[in-house]
């Protein structure tokens, strides 16, 4: 409603219930006969179902519902399920069945690693070894069983082979093996010692801290 | 009373032998899942059974056949190392159990065979099996001390820096860093001679030259100093 409506700003903020400044002439009488017949207007309209609304959110959900039940979206939906006990016993029974008639399968035999330690004594400890003609070089050793390449060095461009290996706090004997026959001492361990088959181990003493290498 | 003994001793008598095939099925079990031949793996596992009705450990002669497999070493001649070494374990137990322990750990008769195999003798290593306080310190103690011999220190002074380690009640970590130490030593120009009367000071309470590092001595001059890390620099140290 504006001024061509033929009220003034003024008569729309009392309209509006704002504050106002004072009417001309008729124009009070006039708003209050559009208040009243508005009023009058209202009682007329008919009263709404007080369950309306919820009737109307029913409708909703149940289209929001349509649309997600396709797919895993119905076994993702949760609902009510209603079973008589005495099926809890019925399928108990049957599970029991199953499992009586599986076949019976030996567990499979773990062979433990060796040297396995716990490891809050495990100290990282890098070997090096330079050898350009190498084509393979792992370390061999007390702590991993002797097993040639568990332990395999990676190569840099200077022919310097490198691995870390994590070795529990205490004496460790190992070698290196090249090309996966050729088993050489690490000229840079602590000590070598004779190897019981006329060759020499390595041997290197890890402490909490560490080694130190030249 | 009486019956009861013969009753128990008759039983520890009759359970032995099945102990004893167990263990032996135990070792030959192991080396044939490692890939050792029948033959060799059964070979071993009769002396580890034979080794340990003398109360030597039957794993590190399974390991020195794995190590001798793995070194491509012809089965006669791994069985011959295997025996040795029972051998010096026996020899090592008595030792051991002379300076007073009764029932040694494996750990420890294996540690004092390989002490005594690097040139330590038996009354040397009842030395640091009597300075141990506790029986797990005398297997890293006899380990600590064979590395000092081999790396060219004297049996005498390396079993003396041990012994002066343990009765100063220095730490495992400290005990375990002596090899580290002699060889920043002998990386540092210092001749054996000199590393021992270095580490002898240190054991023995010295206030400077020693191996000390902690609260009482210095560290070796190429030991760069606590970088937070508390470690040597080198060519394989520790990383983390």
């Amino acid at each position: 409603m504006t001024e061509r409506d033929g009220f003034s700003a003024n008569a729309h903020r009392y309209l509006d219930g704002e504050p106002f400044e004072a009417l001309e002439g008729g124009e009070f009488a006039n708003a209050d006969r559009l208040v009243a017949e508005a009023r009058e207007y209202a009682e007329r309209l008919p009263t709404l179902d007080p369950a309306l609304d919820e009737v109307v959110m029913a409708s909703v959900r149940s289209r929001a519902g349509a649309r997600r039940r396709s797919g895993f979206a119905w076994l993702l939906a949760p609902r009510t399920v209603r079973v008589r006990p005495v099926w809890g016993g019925v399928l108990a029974a049957a599970a029991a069945l199953v499992l009586w008639l599986a076949p019976r399968t030996p567990a499979p035999v773990v062979q433990a690693a060796p040297a396995a330690r716990p490891a809050a004594d495990t100290v990282y400890v890098r070997f090096e070894l330079t050898d350009r003609a190498a084509r393979t070089v792992s370390v061999a050793g007390t702590f991993n069983g002797w097993r040639v390449g568990a332990l395999a060095m990676s190569r840099d461009s200077t022919g310097l082979w490198s691995a870390t290996a994590a070795l529990p706090v205490g004496e460790h004997r190992y070698e290196f093996v090249v090309d996966g026959t050729r088993w050489i001492p690490d000229p840079t361990a602590h000590a070598e010692v004779d190897d019981g088959f006329g060759g020499r181990n390595s041997v290197i003493v890890v402490g909490p801290k560490g080694l130190v290498r030249s | 009373m009486r019956i009861i003994r013969a009753v128990l001793a008759g039983a520890a008598v009759l359970a032995a032998p099945t102990l004893l095939a167990a263990q032996n099925a135990d070792v030959q079990a192991r080396l044939e899942a490692r890939g050792l031949p029948a033959a060799l793996a059964r070979g071993v596992a009769t002396i580890a059974a034979g080794a340990s009705a003398r109360g030597v450990p039957d794993q590190p002669l399974a390991d020195k056949a794995i190590e001798g497999w793995a070194k491509r070493v012809p089965a006669e001649r791994i069985l011959g190392a295997v025996r040795h070494f029972a051998d010096e374990m026996a020899r090592a137990r008595q030792a051991v159990t002379a300076a007073g322990v009764e029932s040694p750990s494996g750990a420890v008769i294996a540690a004092a065979a390989e002490a005594m195999r690097s040139g330590m003798r038996t009354e040397q290593v009842r030395s640091v099996v009597q300075a141990a306080a506790a029986g797990d310190v005398a297997a890293p103690g006899l380990s600590v001390a064979a590395a000092l011999k081999a790396q060219g220190l004297g049996g005498e002074e390396a079993v003396r820096i041990v012994v002066g380690a343990m009765r100063n009640h220095e730490s495992m970590a400290q005990l375990l860093d002596l090899p580290s130490i002699a060889r920043a030593m002998h990386d540092e120009g210092l001749s054996p001679g000199d590393i021992e009367h270095r580490m002898l000071d240190g054991s023995d309470g010295g206030d400077h030259d020693g191996w000390r590092s902690g609260d009482r001595g210095s560290r070796p001059s190429n030991v760069p100093p606590s970088t937070g890390h508390d470690h040597f620099q080198g060519r394989m140290t520790r990383l983390r």
